[in-house]
């Protein structure tokens, strides 16, 4: 087994992209919506053939075992060619709950199943009542003999109709003096009577967010992850890398891309206001790498990111969200037009851009909440 | 040592400047110094120049061989950022970027060299001027026979200096000449500042000069020095911000309305995290061009990373001197409260060496410039 944090960063960024760009299939490159597992599988296979898909495990449990700093190098190449992350929510998300969480039986089982992607998983956490308020959710959980009997709806489950489990947060103990608390981790087969999955139609028209109705649905008590009524801590600790990754800068830079050749083709650099326009953005999207970069230096060195990470996510995601709407002005009277445009020898989907970066704002704690977050445990605000 | 020693000693040696010198600042008054000496109509304080020189400030930048401190533009940096902070008056950014930023390109012998650095004097820096519509124009200012004749605008540090180091036009190219203080036919017309410095418009008349470089490698000098000072400048700017949203901080935390705490409430907290945000890409950004500026030697490439570090910083301190205003509420209108001396010396650095729209622009068009060599 290689132990790749044993060789140099350059030597180990060289290895990742020469894999990246000898294997990955050109026809998948950049991919403008989320794939059924199906569409991806082939790549799929070779990235398990190799040993490469889960980037951040140990190497006991089949993982690459990276380091913060490897880890960093892996996700830039990724994006840098375009690489689709795949159906990893199980690699993401269950698998280090579990390895962290789980029972020795729980990691036999269950991780060799997500690396082979025998499972592919969807996460069962907002609902209708329980969005930036998240414990506030209301699914309920009860035991029933061997089983957990489940109750309650999920709502925005990515991809849940491509999904044969969920993992999820739901309702043990509705009688706790918090709702922080009574909370549990439950794992779930989909494929069941009790589960009903609807697709909702998005603003661009695509259907990657699902609901899913739970009526009487089942799942052993065996899949229960870590204490019973012990989720909400379990699901805090699940996001420290996540929100450093949440915050990179390749989706503003990629966007910045598009519009600068888009831009270039259609002339609307001759004029003076949108060159500025263009410029600040063009800089906040440069200061804002170096500030990652500040993170991410944090983490090569060894430390924990605290809360004031997420300054990242507020400042990235809203400057996204700027330059897909300096993409429409770009664009003048084909604004509004869905589908590519041709220009000059590139092809720019200006509104899948537009799109795109609208719930980016919305999505891993709204930017309101990450502004809320900052102000308590960062600023120290009273209230 | 591997290459992460060499960097960590490095910001250990950075870590352990901008410690001393916030000490220094502190020890002598903090921000209360400066609405002395605004007050008392002095300008600056010599004996804080000589205080600071022995601390090393103003050869910081000054290679090693030429009698400095040889850490770069990153140290200039992080002392500027103190700078900032106590909003010193002191002549810091235009010592170490301008004067002597010319003089180590264009003649690190010189005498004055080791006088600037050594605190002894200081010179202020006359190279642009000022056209019949008020709009800065191209040089006119003429140098011969050992005088000048002509005139200068938008002089930082005019007042208290010892001399005035002036780019003039002579008949075979470019010169760089050095008037004193006191010269005859030199008249030294003072703009008032909003932080109460002024800002020099000089007129020469017969003035006697003494000639230190001439030719191409003047304009080039300078319009080295110019970058250095410029991204140090917005290093400047970068203390002053942190300092600034600091003071707002502790303000809304205390000031009570409706029984609470103002910063208890949504609005303010947001805005208070935009602040905050918003000073810490600029301060990422800014120290990131510090250290690029330092590792490049191309003046085509150093030159626009200054205007982004300054349009960067300028950007953010007029934003947060102003929201500051605003979160103080009525007292930030006074000059009692101390956060209105913020936002005038916010106005003063933004509007010296080019602002954020200016910068924008000059960096843009060396990116373009660059696509289109590509």
């Amino acid at each position: 087994m290689t132990d790749w944090n044993a060789i140099s960063d350059v030597e180990f960024r060289k290895e990742v992209r020469q894999f990246f760009e000898a294997e990955y299939p050109e026809e998948l490159r950049h991919l403008p919506h989320r794939p059924k597992f199906a569409e991806i599988e082939h790549w799929h296979r070779k990235l398990h053939a190799k040993g490469w898909v889960a980037p951040a495990w140990p190497a006991e449990f089949g993982g690459m075992g990276l380091n913060a700093a490897k880890l960093l190098i892996f996700y830039e190449e990724q994006q840098r060619w375009g690489v689709n992350r795949g159906r990893d929510m199980g690699v993401q998300m269950v698998g280090p709950l579990i390895i962290k969480f789980g029972t020795q039986e729980q990691k036999d089982y269950w991780l060799p199943r997500i690396l082979s992607c025998e499972d592919i998983w969807c996460q069962g956490y907002s609902e209708p009542g329980a969005g930036s308020d998240l414990a506030n959710l209301r699914t309920r959980a009860e035991i029933d003999g061997d089983d957990f009997v489940i109750n309650g709806q999920k709502i925005w489950t990515t991809m849940a109709h491509d999904a044969t489990h969920i993992f999820m947060l739901v309702r043990t103990d509705p009688d706790a003096p918090k709702k922080q608390q009574g909370i549990s981790f439950l794992l779930a087969p989909m494929n069941q009577p009790g589960v009903d999955v609807r697709t909702i139609t998005t603003l661009s028209g695509e259907t990657e967010f699902c609901e899913v109705f739970f009526d009487n649905a089942r799942t052993p008590r065996e899949n229960l992850v870590g204490e019973l009524n012990k989720g909400w801590t379990m699901a805090k600790a699940l996001l420290s890398f996540e929100r450093i990754f949440i915050g990179s800068p390749s989706l503003a830079q990629n966007a910045l891309g598009q519009l600068e050749s888009f831009a270039r083709g259609r002339g609307a650099f001759d004029d003076p206001v949108f060159r500025d326009r263009f410029a600040q953005a063009a800089l906040d999207v440069e200061d804002h790498a170096a500030l990652y970069a500040r993170f991410a230096d944090q983490l090569k060195r060894g430390e924990t990111l605290g809360a004031d990470v997420s300054m990242l996510k507020i400042w990235v995601t809203e400057c996204f969200q700027r330059i897909t709407e300096l993409m429409i002005e770009a664009a003048g009277p084909d604004g509004g037009s869905i589908g590519p445009l041709q220009v000059g020898n590139v092809s720019v989907d200006v509104l899948s851009s537009f799109y795109k970066a609208r719930p980016t704002t919305i999505y891993g704690g709204s930017n309101e909440i990450q502004r809320n977050i900052l102000s308590k445990a960062v600023l120290g605000l009273p209230g | 040592m591997t290459q992460t020693d060499i960097l960590s000693s490095e910001q250990e040696d950075l870590r352990l400047l901008r410690e001393s010198a916030r000490t220094l600042f502190e020890r002598a008054g903090g921000s209360d110094r400066a609405r002395q000496l605004r007050d008392a109509g002095s300008g600056f304080d010599p004996e804080m120049v000589r205080e600071l020189a022995e601390a090393g400030v103003f050869g910081v930048a000054v290679p090693e061989d030429q009698g400095g401190l040889g850490m770069g533009l990153a140290a200039g940096g992080v002392i500027a950022e103190e700078v900032g902070r106590v909003i010193a008056p002191e002549p810091v950014v235009l010592t170490i970027g301008l004067s002597l930023g010319l003089l180590r390109r264009l003649c690190p012998d010189h005498p004055k060299m080791a006088q600037l650095i050594g605190g002894e004097i200081s010179l202020a820096v006359a190279w642009q001027e000022r056209g019949p519509d008020g709009a800065p124009a191209d040089a006119t200012c003429r140098y011969a026979d050992g005088k000048l004749t002509g005139g200068k605008a938008w002089v930082v540090g005019a007042i208290g200096s010892h001399g005035f180091l002036v780019v003039a036009e002579q008949d075979d190219g470019p010169v760089l000449v050095l008037a004193e203080a006191d010269a005859q036919g030199l008249v030294i017309d003072k703009r008032t500042q909003a932080d109460g410095s002024s800002l020099g418009e000089l007129s020469f008349s017969g003035t006697p000069a003494v000639e230190l470089a001439r030719g191409g490698a003047v304009p080039t000098a300078l319009a080295e020095a110019v970058a250095d000072a410029t991204a140090l400048a917005a290093a400047e700017l970068v203390g002053l911000s942190e300092r600034a949203f600091e003071i707002t901080l502790d303000y809304i935390k205390t000031r009570e309305q409706f029984d609470k705490p103002i910063g208890s409430f949504q609005v303010i907290q947001h805005r208070a995290v935009e602040l905050n945000v918003m000073c810490e890409v600029a301060q990422a950004g800014v120290r990131e061009a510090l250290a690029q500026m330092d590792s490049e030697t191309d003046p085509k490439v150093r030159a626009p990373i200054a205007s982004r570090a300054k349009a960067r910083a300028v950007t953010a301190a007029k934003r947060i001197t102003r929201d500051a205003i605003q979160l103080h509420g009525a007292v930030g209108y006074t000059d009692e409260f101390d956060i209105g001396l913020y936002l005038n010396r916010a106005l003063v650095l933004s509007a010296w060496l080019g602002d954020d729209a200016y910068h924008r622009r000059i960096w843009f068009e060396a990116r373009e410039a660059e696509g289109a060599a590509q």
